[in-house]
């Protein structure tokens, strides 16, 4: 290949903020755990190993995530062999992928403070309605349900594409064969889908041992995991270096899972998902009786959802949930007077992020995808390293890295800004490579042989084809600067806070009522942005250019 | 819209690339060709042979290892494809879905900046040509497989290539249409006089379409010419079996004088002209004789004779299988109107005939 001083230039700019921004963060971290004025030492691991505490955070981190991933998975499933087989007419399936929707763009810990006013001491269903008193709603299991209804979605997004693209005749020919649908589904269906369980159930693992807010909402001083464990060490008792050595602790399941899935599981796929569905099957592939309990259960799921939801709303109007239930607008005064600044602050990381991340997203995906050059695929690989990993390693990696000179970046926005372009911009990497394989190089050439030159073909003929992966990136940096908080946590300043962060503050300090107006505040602006990028996206799309499949997997 | 034409010249080209389990294979080893000004040649052989890797290299899209391509007097080996002025078909035919036939066909006009009144006339002018008056508007989804074809054409030679280029553009149509564009196709060659360089693994659209035929394998140029020399005067065993349908049957030439040679086979002597072949007596040689070249004759007046195998009915033509001694023969008839060739039948015997001119003699690779 022809050297072209335009992708050059590209390559090596992208190089130095990928090492100055994923790399060189890792290396501090290992390196404080690791070192010891400049010895090397294992006395931080051992610390950790020999602390018996510690040692049970780490194996309830794994037996959650374990939880989470089979129970996501199934609940998951579910919803996608029920909106792929089970001809539902499209308001229903609307209405379902609303639902289904809520949890991904919503702060993750939503759901766990609607648990606490379901269910709480305090609580709707048991202080209320069962009149129960004392009861506590700490603990594994709250824990476990509250991820799995976060995280569900997840399975759900990738899952329902699978299920759509595989061949129907398929299983119109194993039932001409003679099988009962049961058989059917048994022995065709499932065994095509095992792929992409595998994959579901390691993306909820990933997000389940990763996730930072839940258990520090519901888990109690009885279930330590991890991240909160890290969080505490940090911000309770100074300790940078322990908290480091604990992250690290969490780096090697989760850098375990992400090789797994991306060098094992995403080879093994039966069926290629190519963004057209395979068509309606052309038989009943499920009974009228299995139809209606798949229906009931995901009625039921759904339900709860939007009952989390709606009470989370009630809780911001009015006084006090459990204690004075007369409507108010107080909670909303309280966030646009005091609160004001924190909104500002966060819209304005968020709107920076957005653009800027998008923009990284598509360049390094049309890069990776389209160009030759030394060390293409270490690039992709080093572009996804901020996203596999845990919040809660990448924040205490930044806060130990920009800390001190020579790059002191802590206090500023840039370093929150930072973090989300190079953590959630990635989604816009995977989304345009996606999008460019499916794209057949001879329209490059095409326009090559027509003279145009490379920038000239990038801007009138792939651009426009890879703009859908554009705006799926620019929505999810978007509604993740809104709503993340595991890695931001640590980075935020007097200067520079977030809506989430104070959220979480509000809860610690029992103040329900604005931390329930925050949520939904936030909740708000995010579909706001999304049904606004929607419409972007359609304005732009020529009626030719090829469909965008989901926006938010994974 | 005819500029001069110009040659191309493909001097010793060749491309390696690295294979998982072969390791370095050749995709073009050493390719020469030289095409003249305004003829249309095609490369034409089997699925991996190089043909597409030859035309892609011709167009910038690879580079070659080694050797050297000139357009006119211009080398343009090193030159990127958006340089070269050339306007090249795509088997899927690269339409661009973003953009409406008009502004595809428009596309390479827009690129070299000319005024938007004569973008409009050239691709009035060209969408006529192809005859897609009133298709502006359209996306390229919306059209049939022909159509599509159609429009590639036309923003290929909108630009007033100096060469135009095809990579098998035909092989997504149904056999029908594929008849009727290759006519079109060869028409407006004709017309415009633009030199073109056509690729395909299908010998009958070869024969079709082009001045001259290259024959490639296995990297390489195997025989270079006119379709009928490749078809009556092969010059290998492969190219003999992949253009059209041939009956080789082994012998041993008796004796040689001037350019006919006195070959035993079929358990009789066959006089043969030797064509480009330098046999001499004594010499393993194969005859090539093509199935319609069979003369079936009484069984008196044959030069042999042979057994009717089978028998097969296919509206203008009958083709039988024949037996001689251990060899099949292949040939074809055909039918003037009801009941010709009725009364040669499966289990009949017949007598046969091929005239010296219309047999080629290959030698017996030496091993």
């Amino acid at each position: 290949m022809r050297r072209d001083p335009a992708v050059a230039v590209a390559v090596v700019a992208l190089w130095a903020m990928l090492l100055l921004f994923v790399a060189y963060p890792l290396a501090t971290l290992l390196g404080r755990v690791l070192f010891d004025q400049n010895a090397f030492t294992t006395a931080g691991i051992v610390a950790i190993l020999t602390d018996r505490n510690q040692i049970r955070a780490f194996w309830n981190s794994l037996l959650l995530a374990l939880l989470v991933g089979g129970g996501g998975t199934i609940i998951g499933f579910l919803f996608a062999f029920t909106a792929a087989r089970s001809r539902l007419p499209r308001w229903l399936l609307t209405a379902i992928d609303a639902a289904v929707l809520l949890p991904l763009v919503s702060p993750p810990f939503t759901t766990a403070i609607a648990m606490i006013f379901s269910f709480g001491p305090r609580g709707l269903l048991t202080y209320e309605l069962l009149g129960l008193k004392g009861v506590t709603v700490y603990g594994l299991t709250s824990t476990l349900s509250s991820e799995i209804l976060t995280y569900f979605p997840i399975a759900y997004l990738t899952l329902r594409p699978l299920l759509a693209a595989i061949d129907s005749n398929l299983e119109g020919m194993a039932l001409s064969l003679g099988a009962s649908r049961w058989r059917v589904f048994r022995t065709v269906t499932l065994p095509l889908c095992i792929p992409g369980l595998a994959n579901a159930f390691l993306l909820l693992f990933a997000a389940s041992l990763a996730d930072f807010a839940t258990p520090l909402i519901l888990a109690g001083n009885n279930f330590p995991v991890l991240p909160t464990q890290a969080y505490l060490q940090i911000t309770g008792l100074f300790d940078l270096r322990g908290g480091a050595a604990l992250s690290f602790m969490l780096l090697v399941p989760a850098l375990a899972v992400f090789l797994l899935q991306r060098y094992w599981v995403s080879q093994r796929f039966y069926v290629t998902v190519t963004g057209k569905g395979a068509g309606q099957a052309p038989f009943d592939s499920i009974s009228p009786a299995a139809r209606g309990m798949l229906l009931s259960a995901c009625a039921l799921v759904a339900a709860t959802i939007v009952y989390f939801y709606a009470l989370l709303l009630y809780a911001s109007l009015v006084q006090a949930l459990g204690a004075n239930h007369t409507l108010t607008l107080r909670h909303y005064r309280v966030i646009f007077t005091e609160g004001l600044r924190v909104i500002g602050d966060t819209l304005i990381i968020a709107g920076l992020a957005m653009p800027l991340g998008g923009l990284y997203g598509i360049l390094l995906g049309y890069l990776v995808a389209r160009k030759q050059f030394v060390g293409r695929r270490a690039m992709e690989l080093v572009s996804m390293i901020n996203y596999a990993l845990p919040g809660t390693i990448v924040g205490i990696a930044y806060l130990i890295a920009f800390n001190d000179p020579p790059i002191e970046l802590t206090g500023t926005a840039l370093i929150i800004i930072a973090c989300y372009v190079f953590r959630y911009g990635a989604t816009g990497v995977r989304a345009t490579v996606a999008l460019l394989q499916q794209i057949d190089k001879s329209l490059e050439e095409a326009s090559q042989s027509l003279g145009a030159g490379s920038g000239t073909t990038f801007r009138r003929v792939t651009l426009p084809l890879i703009l859908p992966a554009f705006f799926a990136g620019l929505g999810v940096v978007f509604i993740r600067s809104m709503t993340a908080i595991s890695a931001t946590i640590f980075l935020v300043s007097i200067s520079w806070t977030l809506i989430t962060v104070k959220i979480l503050e509000n809860i610690t300090e029992l103040s329900l009522g604005p931390a329930a107006a925050y949520s939904v505040l936030v909740v708000v602006i995010v579909f706001v942005v999304i049904a606004l990028i929607g419409r972007g996206l359609r304005w732009f799309r020529a009626p030719g250019s090829l469909p965008v499949t989901s926006m938010f997997g994974g | 819209m005819a500029t001069e034409a110009i040659g191309v010249h493909v001097d010793g080209v060749s491309k390696r690339f690295s294979h998982r389990v072969k390791g370095e294979i050749y995709a073009a080893r050493d390719v020469r060709l030289d095409v003249a000004p305004g003829e249309f040649l095609t490369l034409l052989g089997p699925s991996g042979c190089g043909k597409t890797t030859t035309l892609r290299m011709i167009a910038g899209f690879e580079q070659p290892d080694a050797g050297s391509i000139r357009l006119g007097g211009q080398d343009v080996t090193g030159l990127p494809a958006n340089q070269r002025n050339i306007g090249f078909v795509f088997q899927n035919y690269a339409l661009f879905p973003h953009l409406s036939v008009f502004d595809n066909v428009a596309y390479g006009l827009q690129v070299r900046g000319q005024p938007a009144a004569a973008i409009a006339k050239s691709v009035g002018d060209v969408l006529a040509l192809v005859g897609l008056t009133g298709y502006e508007h359209q996306f390229s989804g919306q059209l049939s497989g022909g159509e599509q074809q159609r429009v590639a054409l036309a923003r290929a030679i909108v630009i007033r290539p100096r060469v135009l280029l095809f990579d098998e553009p035909l092989s997504n149509l149904d056999a029908k249409l594929r008849v009727q564009m290759r006519t079109e196709i060869r028409d407006l060659q004709r017309r415009l006089a633009i030199t073109t360089i056509y690729v395909t693994h299908d010998q009958e659209e070869a024969m079709a379409v082009s001045d001259r035929i290259a024959v490639m394998s296995q990297g390489s140029v195997v025989q270079e010419g006119t379709a009928e020399d490749l078809y009556y005067r092969p010059a290998s065993e492969f190219v003999a079996t992949f253009v059209g349908r041939v009956n080789l049957v082994p012998g041993r030439v008796i004796e040689r004088s001037g350019n006919t040679v006195t070959v035993a086979a079929l358990g009789t002597t066959i006089h043969a002209d030797t064509g480009h072949s330098a046999v001499t007596s004594g010499a393993a040689v194969k005859l090539v004789m093509r199935p319609e070249v069979l003369e079936l004759v009484d069984v008196a007046v044959g030069a042999f004779r042979a057994d009717v195998i089978s028998r097969t009915f296919l509206g203008e033509k009958t083709e039988y299988l024949l037996r001689c001694g251990d060899i099949e023969l292949q040939c074809v008839r055909h039918n003037s109107g009801a009941g010709a060739n009725a009364a040669i039948r499966e289990g009949s015997a017949v007598g046969l005939h091929v005239a010296a001119s219309a047999m080629a003699v290959l030698p017996e690779p030496t091993r």
